[in-house]
């Protein structure tokens, strides 16, 4: 790390108490980093195989070098409906729901998020599509459920939920336009992606309310 | 070793119908009113549930934790519940035919002032005051009002608005439609999120302390004084900045966004630092009246 310092850099280090105390923590991290990548031993391959796998299951990689083989493989749709619906069917608790869209929510993020400079635009936007279509389905469905599941409840509550959510889709909407325009703006990204995770939010306390009676 | 007790009306039909005779009639939806007490140690934890009504909490010097209960109806029964150092207080609902108005129960609640507070609240409203321990409180459109508080304070509303005067310690909340208002906070760390709403920060800027604030639209307003110090990024990404801080350039932002309109630069020595970001709304940082 200390190689990668400008001149202007080290200068600015060495007078500034913020930089300085920023960068000994970052040497920090380096030095245990290193000491765990010496300790430790790489896991086994079967167990990179097997994440590989379950992330192409789930529609959230893809392999080109196996895309054809991947033809014949259950679509990238049925698979992740396919494991929502298991979850939901095992254990149905909001908060779970919750958890769970979350959870997809930022490894769809995390796995489309562009690398430095060598970001080949038409593919992320291609990925990103693919990633939010699916989040978009899976919220749909959600939806779907909590607003069925509000029915009875508090009109003053279910008019705020309703009137929210209507809100936070409207961001959506304007954040994934935004992302079109500008594919590269991190920012748009971190918005859209703070909206996706408001939805889940909102719908896992209409889902709550509606399983509490209230 | 726990005690539960289930609150009974203290509406004292008999009595009232001797002295007045025209309170018997007095019906059912009438309001009534419940007093508990529970003797509590340092630091006790409340925890308050109430969908509809409101919620007032108070801090006093006393080691008890007073709970004063007045339910629109008997439809719904108040329990409380103490566990240890902890008393957890709900309202619950006795009638499936009952509207959400027979449901609307409205709390006094005093509590020593280093005790913890869950509060949930769905509508109504929350109040607290004068309380120095930690806080969660969740509401969906109930606003929650602060102040002279301290501690970790956590606060989630949907539509409900908040409002923190001269709260201390560290604060996090977020929104969706909310306004907030966070005036003469003395807090060291503040990230307040809402969507729609308008954020009004008009308080210290304590050395080494954070501020976040971010919406998508509405406006962010900071103030600030000429003594003030600190490090500002301020970015809409489509919406505008207005800046009346005579700023410095700073010496730790080194990349220039590509979207959006920002500003970067220090006021003074740079010793507290904020962010605030906007997707479409406008900030703006002006001086203090």
């Amino acid at each position: 790390m200390e190689g990668d310092r400008t001149p202007d850099a080290r200068a600015h280090v060495r007078e500034c108490p913020h930089c300085r105390s920023l960068v000994e923590d970052m040497d920090a991290v380096r030095l245990v980093a290193h000491a765990w990548s010496v300790e430790e031993a790489d896991p086994p391959a079967r167990v990179w195989l097997s994440l590989r796998a379950q992330l192409e299951r789930e529609g959230l990689i893809r392999d080109e070098v196996s895309e054809e083989a991947h033809a014949s493989a259950p679509s990238r749709t049925e698979a992740p409906r396919g494991w929502l619906a298991g979850i939901f069917a095992a254990v149905p608790r909001p908060a779970l729901a919750g958890a769970y869209l979350l959870a997809l929510i930022a490894g769809s993020f995390a796995l489309t998020r562009p690398s430095a400079k060598q970001v080949n635009e038409s593919r992320w936007i291609s990925g990103t599509q693919d990633s939010t279509g699916t989040l978009s389905a899976q919220l749909q469905t959600a939806e779907r459920d909590s607003v069925s599941a509000m029915a009875g409840s508090d009109p003053v509550v279910t008019a705020s939920l309703h009137d929210n959510l209507a809100i936070v889709d409207n961001y959506i909407a304007l954040c994934e336009k935004s992302v079109r325009e500008d594919p590269e703006s991190e920012i748009a990204r971190d918005y859209l992606y703070d909206a996706y995770e408001q939805k889940a939010d909102l719908l896992a306390q209409m889902t709550e309310r509606g399983v509490n009676g209230r | 070793m726990s005690t539960l007790a289930t609150l009974r009306s203290q509406c004292h039909w008999k009595a009232a119908g001797l002295l007045v005779p025209g309170l018997l009639l007095c019906s059912a939806a009438s309001a009534d009113r419940i007093e508990r007490h529970f003797k509590v140690e340092a630091h006790p934890v409340v925890t308050i549930h109430n969908p509809n009504g409101t919620v007032t909490v108070r801090a006093w010097t006393k080691s008890d934790v007073m709970v004063i209960a007045r339910r629109a109806t008997t439809e719904v029964e108040v329990d409380a519940e103490q566990t240890g150092n902890r008393v957890d207080v709900q309202t619950r609902q006795v009638a499936d035919t009952a509207s959400p108005d027979d449901l609307r129960t409205d709390f006094e609640i005093s509590v020593p002032e280093d005790a913890e507070l869950q509060i949930h609240n769905d509508s109504g409203g929350v109040n607290v005051s004068n309380v120095l321990g930690d806080m969660n409180v969740e509401t969906i459109a109930a606003g929650v009002d602060l102040e002279d508080t301290a501690g970790y304070l956590t606060v989630k509303t949907v539509g409900g608005a908040f409002q923190c005067l001269r709260c201390a310690g560290r604060l996090e909340v977020t929104s969706i439609s909310g306004n907030f208002k966070l005036v003469d906070l003395r807090s060291y760390y503040v990230r307040a999120q809402t969507s729609e709403g308008n954020i009004l920060f008009n308080g210290s800027f304590l050395p080494n302390a954070t501020y976040v604030l971010k919406n998508y639209s509405g406006a962010i307003e900071v103030r600030f004084s000429p003594g003030d110090s600190f490090d500002l990024s301020a970015t809409s990404l489509k919406g505008k900045v207005h800046n009346e801080a005579n700023l410095t350039p700073s010496s730790h932002h080194h990349f220039i966004p590509r979207f959006g309109n920002a500003l970067f630069g220090s006021y003074n020595s740079g010793r507290a630092r904020v962010e605030l970001n906007s997707f479409d709304g406008t900030i703006n940082i002006l001086k203090r009246n």
